[in-house]
């Protein structure tokens, strides 16, 4: 384990931001922190850089306890949400700051520069300013600056939110080439669960200051820890129906069938993306969204089930995961 | 930036109809002839004889002179001894000024919001206290100190009275900085003063300019301290010299050499204010900086 938070706690003012917060992660691997906004995960991402300093615990890289390390001798790559390039130096000058400033021979010094300017892309940029460059560039010299830093963690922070949907997915091979899967712990904080599902090995679903479930992609999509974990992995969310008997039964929509023998509903509305077609019916048991195939011709009155063995079920007033299920299958 | 801002505002040029421009245009004239007339009225009476200022019979020839400028230029000690004197008092206060008052803002940016508030008020109080109060006080500390007759103790009271405005205005410079900015430096290794070297400093330039040139038109136009704390001739700066030739002759006030004199005395300050022009309005409209 070369990243370890221990008993993380954090609080701004009134609000505790972190409850005794763990988690490890280890040497190559790429930990998601996923949740909705305010649930502490940048927080934890500050910790770890050593921008804000916990009320009490412990973090440990490679075995050092770092809480009382300072920020600038941490040793950490973090790319910003906002990239945070030095607007006032050029796309060479930003990437020479740090390593001018930690010393070391000029000559070696644009060597690695030129190399990693060129493995980014970057090569013809390297005398614009920031305000220059377009949002996936400046993401990549962001990029290219925490890749010099030479870290020991690598920390990123919602680095694709402000792209749009297609530069995110051009970007995310260049990530997994660069930074996940190298030597490095990476720790990639994101509200997006695609993005989590895409990149990282275990996803820790954070809310409210406290990890709710951490696994694989895998783990949580099948068997989901709890009812807040079952709506935020998986897209379209996951059909929660009302409780009964003190249990809220959850099904995914893609484990939906359109069945002639099953219970009768009416079609509310229909999104068609294809490839699929995303269905909001109305039944006995309440309102669900269906996903099935696009070619499938839809009428305005029809039947659905699903096979109840891939049934979720979870406590009505805790909204704890109850034994059954879904199996997980490998 | 700032061109980009003006030119793309709401009320670009190529919206406007021509009635609309013809009347901006006349206004902007006035505006003009409002605020450079008296400077101009300076300008060709410190040209014009002693008599022509006083009889408007002369013809156009024979009003002008270059005499009041060589009386000014001949005198005990020279005019352009004050010149001198005052920048050197405007160029050290302003150094003193922003050497103390960069890191003091810096600081208070970074203070937490609760004692910032109170801290924040203190320093506006100060900023709009009027400071003639507070001659006497100074000249009784130039008297126990021996700080009288000394141009660069005078740098001292200037800094201390530009010290609020500077504050404020630095203030207001970092806390408009983006905070990951200065988190990133860190990230890269950056002692403090790295940071504020090569990241922070580089980003408020605007900002400092402007504020140098604020407290620089301060010092220059001071008028009670300098009166107080100064008397030898040579040492005086210009504002108490140019009193002192306007009230030279009990009989008669000579209007030509004054006029001169605020010449002269504006020159520096012009050209001051044209070098670093476009620094001086993108430091005081601020938000030049957006990454």
């Amino acid at each position: 384990m070369t990243l370890q938070l221990r008993a993380i706690n954090k609080r701004f003012g009134e609000r505790q931001v972190l409850h005794q917060l763990d988690l490890d992660v280890a040497n190559g691997e790429c930990v998601a922190l996923l949740g909705a906004s305010g649930c502490g995960k940048s927080t934890a991402l500050r910790l770890i850089a050593g921008l804000d300093h916990p009320d009490q615990g412990s973090i440990r890289i490679n075995d050092a306890e770092m809480v009382d390390v300072p920020a600038e001798r941490r040793r950490v790559g973090m790319v910003f949400q906002s990239y945070a390039l030095f607007p006032h130096l050029n796309v060479w000058e930003n990437l020479e700051l740090g390593l001018r400033m930690r010393g070391g021979s000029a000559g070696a010094r644009d060597e690695r520069i030129r190399s990693v300017l060129e493995v980014l892309q970057l090569s013809e940029q390297a005398q614009q300013r920031p305000a220059q460059l377009s949002g996936g560039q400046r993401q990549r010299v962001a990029l290219a600056r925490a890749l010099l830093r030479d870290p020991l963690v690598y920390l990123l922070d919602e680095p694709m939110s402000n792209l749009d949907a297609q530069l995110r997915e051009d970007l995310r091979p260049q990530l997994r080439r660069l930074m996940i899967g190298g030597e490095q712990p990476v720790v990639y904080v994101t509200h997006d669960q695609q993005e989590a599902m895409a990149l990282a090995d275990r996803i820790a679903v954070m809310r409210e200051g406290r990890i709710e479930q951490i696994g694989t992609p895998r783990e949580l999509y099948l068997q989901p820890a709890s009812t807040y974990v079952a709506q935020f992995i998986g897209r379209p969310q996951m059909n929660l129906l009302p409780a009964k008997n003190g249990v809220i039964t959850g099904i995914r929509p893609d484990d939906l069938r359109l069945d002639p023998a099953g219970s009768p509903c009416a079609i509310l509305s229909r999104e068609w993306f294809g490839a699929n077609q995303m269905l909001l019916v109305r039944c006995d048991r309440g309102d669900l969204r269906l996903v099935c195939s696009g070619e499938t011709a839809i009428e305005a009155e029809t039947c659905i089930s699903w096979p109840s063995d891939c049934e979720h079920r979870f406590d009505a007033v805790s909204g704890r995961r109850l034994p059954s299920g879904c199996p997980p299958s490998d | 930036m700032t061109h980009e801002s003006l030119t793309h505002g709401p009320m670009t040029r190529g919206s406007m109809t021509p009635g609309l421009m013809t009347q901006r245009s006349l206004w902007i004239a006035l505006l003009l002839v409002w605020s450079l007339g008296p400077m101009f009225w300076q300008l060709v009476s410190s040209f014009t004889t002693a008599d022509a200022l006083v009889n408007d019979q002369l013809s156009f020839w024979s009003r002008w002179t270059l005499n009041n400028y060589r009386d000014l230029l001949s005198t005990d000690p020279p005019f352009w001894r004050y010149l001198f004197n005052s920048s050197l008092v405007a160029s050290l206060t302003t150094l003193l000024t922003l050497m103390l008052a960069i890191p003091a803002a810096y600081g208070m940016a970074k203070l937490p919001d609760r004692w910032k508030g109170s801290l924040r008020a203190a320093v506006v109080g100060a900023a709009l206290f009027p400071y003639v109060l507070l001659f006497l006080a100074l000249l009784e500390l130039a008297r126990t100190f021996a700080l009288g007759n000394n141009l660069i103790a005078i740098a001292i009271p200037y800094s201390a009275l530009s010290m609020p405005l500077a504050l404020l205005l630095l203030t207001a410079a970092f806390e408009a900085l983006p905070n990951d900015l200065e988190d990133a430096a860190k990230l890269e290794g950056l002692s403090l003063w790295q940071r504020l070297r090569w990241v922070l400093l580089p980003l408020i330039a605007p900002a400092s300019a402007s504020t140098a040139i604020l407290v620089f038109l301060f010092a220059w136009n001071e008028y009670p301290v300098a009166l107080t704390w100064l008397s030898r001739s040579d040492l005086l700066t210009l504002p108490v010299a140019m009193a002192r030739i306007a009230g030279s002759s009990t009989y008669s006030v000579p209007y030509g050499t004054y006029a001169a004199a605020t010449v002269l005395g504006a020159i520096p300050l012009l050209v001051l204010v044209l070098v670093f022009q476009r620094q001086i309005v993108s430091g005081l409209t601020n938000g030049a900086i957006k990454g």
